[in-house]
């Protein structure tokens, strides 16, 4: 089967359920590991663990003791197994905003608009970013009703910092003809701020992903939680060294631009922090076995020669006219 | 006085009836000294003769584009209407002109290609020549070249392939040459006209892989030395005949599978031929290895698998994008040894002794081809520690040398035969 026309679909099929599926009373629970948005308050199918993770920790530390610090873990668990399933092929394949971004990948390249790139430097340089957020998502909320190392608590207004700038919360309940999200808040100074920023990342969101693929996916925390919980995942991408010649299609045809995925021949699991798991490059690989998705240790889609060659539409000679 | 008219034979007819003999010397031997032959290698034999010995012009009322090395990309080239034909010569008639232009102790490679260009003697001469800045000699035989008269341009390559702004410069430089032939062929480059000439390109490499599908199996089928050929004849052959023939030569050797067919004898050793590239009609080696019940299963040089091992991949089908993937296929997976590292160079080899189950290596580098001669200590390391048999030996394109490489490669393959019976 050709991959890109499944993942296309299969794309839009988890677009429904996740942005559509509430009309339905499909209820995935809060813990989905991806953008699946809590604003979208009728139509989602399921909620965003970021989110809910939020939500937890803005109570005093004390909560956590009890019942409520069972409870804490019992989700971390739940996103952890959800996660686990499909390991970063959420995003490769679910997420309403990374398939919102191949879209919009997509229109450029009709318009024939070429992508741009980051340098090499630059390119490693902002691979931290998507932690600094991680961890400011996760403090702001502890510091609004805990003083930490005696600074002043944070208002009430910051209980979910992340959803305030994310650019899911106004894109995604906006595909439900729901446009509620797309305002700023003058009430306090604090949500005019947030506001304001989630009206700009909003907007650099649609502006950056149609001129460069995945543009949010480098800056993403949700890819900083899961990555940290990556190894045991059930789906893995392998990588056999040995056949590898370096040639680069791989990594040529990799969104998040990812070098390792061409130059190390010495790992086999090849699930970066930034990989995707949209399987892009097993697809793009000439070589007998040396990519492969696997699933519980079952190979489920490896590269081959003859795959590449029918892919490139290279197995018969047919001139095309336009 | 008779009547009998003196003909006093021209330096052009002199080197025509040289080159001649050298090119039917061989292809009588593959002709007929092999057991069991196949029938579609006619084609090709039938091919090298009408260019090399009957002087047939090939690609009359095109523009041909001479290239110097595989690292010019024929995608383009047929993308705006030229015939790419790649000028490296293996002939000693040419090596010996070549010599007198050349300093002495230069690779033959590169004296038979400046002494085809001193002579001016072609059967498809070249319109414009592009020379990529590969090797030293090849680098600055350009120069030489252009005193003749012809009009060459130079493309810039780099000697590192790992670094970003070697992969943005090689890109710059392709985008450059695009620009001279398009500038040189009064044509503009469309979208439509490149996308069918990487097609083209992929699917006749795509018949290649398929050879080299054979050449894995226990029962081999053809001789490395009719591969050689077959490939050779990509240099210069109309792509489409090339095509046909090979797909031709593909039945028949289906048919030959199932026959259980072969051209190897019992325990021929499988060899795998890296080094300098052998060049019609220079197949010394190989001609000794498989004459000494040695069998070429593959082999890791520039006339053969590195032209056609590595295809296009393009992610976006605008020109953009085929651009940049012609770019990068040309340069990050070559293993040729300009570059500052082998490490992927000797990891190939070591692949290609697993894949195609080889029992040794041969390693042959011309006598002046310094990168080749270089490289030869840390390959023939890796390979120790590899426990793979391996054999360096150095020659030219002189017809004199044969005796002693022979005692050489024969002593060698019966080691291999040894090694065989002594493992069983």
């Amino acid at each position: 089967m050709n991959l890109i026309r499944f993942r296309f679909w299969f794309q839009i099929v988890a677009f429904v359920l996740i942005v559509y599926g509430g009309y339905a009373s499909l209820d995935l629970g809060d813990k989905l590991p991806t953008f699946a948005c809590v604003f979208n308050s009728e139509g989602t199918g399921g909620k965003c663990y970021i989110g809910m993770l939020q939500h937890d920790l803005k109570n005093p530390f004390e909560i956590f003791t009890g019942f409520a610090g069972y409870a804490f873990l019992i989700s971390l668990i739940m996103f952890m197994v959800w996660f686990w399933v499909l390991n970063k092929s959420w995003c490769g394949f679910v997420c309403p905003l990374g398939t919102m971004q191949d879209w919009l990948t997509a229109l450029r390249e009709k318009l024939k608009i070429r992508f741009s790139e980051y340098s090499w430097a630059s390119r490693s340089n902002i691979k931290s970013i998507k932690y600094i957020l991680l961890i400011l998502l996760l403090i702001i909320p502890v510091m609004i009703s805990n003083s930490i190392f005696g600074l002043p608590k944070l208002p009430n207004g910051l209980s979910m910092p992340f959803c305030d700038i994310c650019p899911g919360r106004m894109l995604i309940p906006a595909f439900t003809g729901n446009f509620n999200q797309f305002y700023i808040d003058f009430s306090s100074k604090t949500d005019l701020v947030m506001t304001t920023l989630g009206m700009i990342i909003v907007g650099l969101f649609l502006v950056g992903s149609f001129i460069k693929k995945r543009f949010f996916c480098y800056f993403c925390p949700m890819a900083a939680l899961q990555y940290i919980f990556s190894k045991p995942a059930l789906l893995k991408l392998y990588k056999d060294g040995t056949k590898c010649t370096k040639c680069g299609d791989c990594y040529r045809a990799c969104d998040m631009d990812i070098l390792e995925i061409a130059d190390d021949i010495t790992n086999k699991n090849l699930v970066t922090e930034d990989c995707i798991l949209c399987l892009k490059c097993v697809a793009a690989c000439p070589e007998d076995g040396c990519l492969e998705a696997n699933f519980t240790g079952i190979t489920i889609f490896e590269s081959t020669k003859e795959g590449f060659i029918l892919r490139m539409a290279m197995n018969k000679q047919k001139e095309s006219h336009e | 006085m008779s009547n009998i008219n003196y003909n006093i034979e021209s330096p052009k007819e002199k080197q025509n009836r040289h080159k001649a003999m050298e090119a039917i010397k061989l292809l009588n031997t593959l002709r007929e000294d092999f057991k069991t032959p196949i029938k579609s290698m006619e084609y090709f034999y039938d091919l090298f003769e009408r260019v090399h010995c009957k002087h047939e012009s090939l690609h009359d009322g095109k523009t041909k584009i001479g290239t110097m090395c595989i690292q010019i990309p024929s995608e383009i080239i047929y993308a705006l209407d030229g015939v790419p034909v790649r000028l490296c010569n293996g002939f000693y008639t040419d090596d010996e002109i070549g010599s007198d232009l050349m300093p002495q102790k230069a690779c033959p490679l590169i004296k038979a290609t400046v002494g085809h260009f001193a002579s001016g003697n072609f059967t498809d001469k070249p319109d414009i020549v592009f020379s990529p800045t590969t090797c030293d000699q090849k680098t600055k035989a350009g120069t030489t070249i252009e005193s003749f008269g012809y009009k060459l341009i130079d493309v810039d390559f780099p000697r590192t392939k790992e670094s970003e702004a070697s992969r943005e410069y090689w890109r710059r430089s392709v985008k450059q040459f695009a620009v001279e032939l398009s500038k040189f062929q009064g044509k503009k480059l469309n979208r439509t006209d490149l996308r069918n000439a990487i097609k083209k390109i992929g699917y006749a490499q795509s018949l290649y892989h398929k050879l080299s599908e054979f050449r894995k199996k226990e029962i081999i089928p053809i001789l490395g030395l009719d591969v050689f050929l077959v490939t050779n004849a990509f240099f210069f052959d109309k792509i489409d005949n090339w095509i046909e023939a090979t797909e031709k030569l593909i039945s028949e050797l289906e048919i030959r599978a199932k026959e259980k067919i072969t051209v190897a004898g019992k325990a021929s050793p499988r060899i795998i031929y890296t080094g300098s590239p052998p060049i019609f009609p220079n197949y010394k080696i190989p001609q000794i290895i498989e004459e000494s019940d040695g069998i070429i299963v593959a082999d890791e040089t520039c006339s053969s698998n590195r032209m056609f091992n590595d295809m296009v991949a393009v992610d976006e089908w605008n020109i953009y994008d085929m651009m940049d993937s012609i770019s990068d296929k040309y340069l990050k997976a070559c293993t040729c040894p300009i570059f500052t590292k082998n490490e992927d160079r000797i990891r190939r080899v070591v692949q290609l002794v697993k894949e195609y189950k080889a029992d040794g290596v041969i390693y042959q580098a011309f006598a002046g081809c310094t990168v080749y001669e270089m490289e030869q200590r840390s390959v023939l390391e890796a390979m120790e520690k590899e426990g793979i048999p391996i054999l360096y030996l150095e020659s030219d394109y002189s017809p004199s040398q044969g005796g002693q490489l022979s005692t050489r490669v024969e002593a060698f393959i019966e080691s291999l035969k040894t090694r065989r019976r002594k493992k069983k």
